[in-house]
């Protein structure tokens, strides 16, 4: 081995990292620092290239709607063309206007209550659900502060650095809510399965609930608030061994194409 | 160390990039590992300090832009740097194609050892099962960027940085 010294440190490192891993008091505290000092370099940069790549995403979902409305219907494909062409930028800012506006009159209702944030990137690992939102603890954004649409419920605050802040979305599989079936007294856990889908536990065969059930907050798990809408109810299995059915769920965000959130105060 | 800034900064704003663009676009399936290939080049190629720094960089780097545990992307890249420094003399890399088949490799042995960390400390790993399903897409995947990023590092090397 030509550098025994770099291969000793790198087995120090591994261990620390493995004492980080572990959650040990002394270890996260220069964990922090570090992560700390490299987050006040990608927070601005994260924000910066967010925006134009923004339209990027809009030039390609405009594309594959134009795939799809040229299956549909060939008589209209040229003239949909001419007319996305033509209006290419004004459909997207009525879009975010109709979208803001639905966020403003939420924020509304309790003004002083929530923080509006854009997203600005994903997680880089396919393995976990979470989004980077341009919101940080300088806007007051703290951990566990809940994070909802108009649509209904995203996710909740993780990892607030201090420009930009991690969400984890209600998809993603470390995710449990603890919901109600609305209107009825039905009451399970909602959990990501780290697909589109999400699974309702611990829902007993002979209780209340069917396909096309809508699932609220129960507000119980002291962190999302009552009443928030998730999901709604896609697949009941009652032929499930043992007394609990299988039951997805699909919810009302879609996450990957979130461009607006509201972060709840608490 | 110039040239391991060069590429630690060249990674940071490829990392950076990946996670707002992949965002914006419908692919969810396919997601490149784009420090890996950093680690793997530095630790071949230039020497075993430098892929350290660009190991422990990456890995505070994904820690920083994903919602894995707390020390678990340190501890997969450091494990990879040192898995690299001891394959050096056993495995040739002598062209991008090779380069990109070592990269996969590196995203498998990534993606085990993430699991294998989960289980030991905690008995149990809720991520299993995704960890698994992307565990061959994503080295697929990383394999095939790699070829760029190889192009990319010897075009800097040629044109900017001294050929060493």
């Amino acid at each position: 081995m030509k550098n025994p010294v770099v291969i000793i440190v790198a087995g120090i490192i591994l261990v620390c990292s493995f004492f980080v891993f572990t959650h040990t008091g002394v270890f996260m505290r220069g964990y922090s620092t570090a992560k700390n000092a490299l987050g006040e370099i990608t927070g601005p940069v994260l924000r910066v290239i967010g925006k134009p790549f923004e339209l990027v995403g809009y030039v390609f979902s405009s594309y594959f709607n134009l795939i799809r409305t040229n299956k549909e219907n060939e008589v209209l494909r040229s003239r949909v063309d001419v007319l996305q062409l033509q209006n290419q930028k004004i459909p997207e800012l009525e879009q975010e206007n109709r979208r803001l506006k639905t966020l403003l009159n939420l924020m509304e209702q309790r003004p002083k209550t929530m923080i509006a944030a854009r997203v600005v990137g994903e997680d880089v690992k396919n393995w976990f659900k979470c989004i980077i939102i341009d919101k940080g603890t300088n806007h007051g954004v703290r951990e566990k502060m809940p994070v909802i649409t108009s649509r209904g419920l995203v996710g909740q605050v993780v990892d607030p650095n201090r420009l930009v802040t991690k969400v984890m979305v209600i998809n993603d599989t470390s995710s449990s809510v603890d919901v109600y079936v609305d209107g009825k007294n039905t009451r399970g856990i909602l959990e990501g399965t780290g697909q589109t889908l999400l699974k309702l536990k611990y829902i007993r065969k002979n209780d209340e609930i069917e396909i096309g059930d809508r699932l609220i907050t129960s507000g119980k798990d002291s962190i999302y608030p009552k009443g928030l809408a998730t999901g709604i109810v896609t697949t009941v299995n009652l032929n499930k061994p043992g007394i609990f059915a299988d039951v997805d769920v699909m919810p009302f965000n879609n996450f990957k194409r979130l461009e607006e959130v509201l972060i709840v105060k608490r | 160390m110039i040239k391991v800034s060069v590429y630690a900064a060249v990674g940071l704003i490829l990392t950076i990039l990946e996670s707002s663009l992949l965002y914006s676009l419908p692919i969810e399936f396919f997601k490149p590992d784009l420090g890996i290939p950093f680690i793997v080049y530095t630790s071949f190629f230039l020497g075993p300090r430098e892929g350290l720094i660009t190991a422990v960089f990456v890995g505070i780097m994904q820690e920083l832009l994903s919602a894995a545990p707390a020390g678990a992307m340190i501890f997969t890249k450091v494990s990879i740097f040192l898995l690299c420094v001891f394959m050096k003399r056993k495995i040739y890399i002598d062209s991008r194609y090779s380069f990109a088949f070592g990269c996969s490799g590196a995203v498998l042995v990534d993606s085990f050892l993430f699991l294998s960390l989960s289980l030991l400390t905690k008995g149990q790993s809720n991520d299993f099962g995704n960890v698994v399903f992307y565990a061959i897409p994503n080295a697929i995947f990383t394999g095939f960027v790699s070829l760029f990023i190889f192009s990319l590092i010897e075009f800097l090397n040629v044109r900017y940085l001294d050929r060493q």
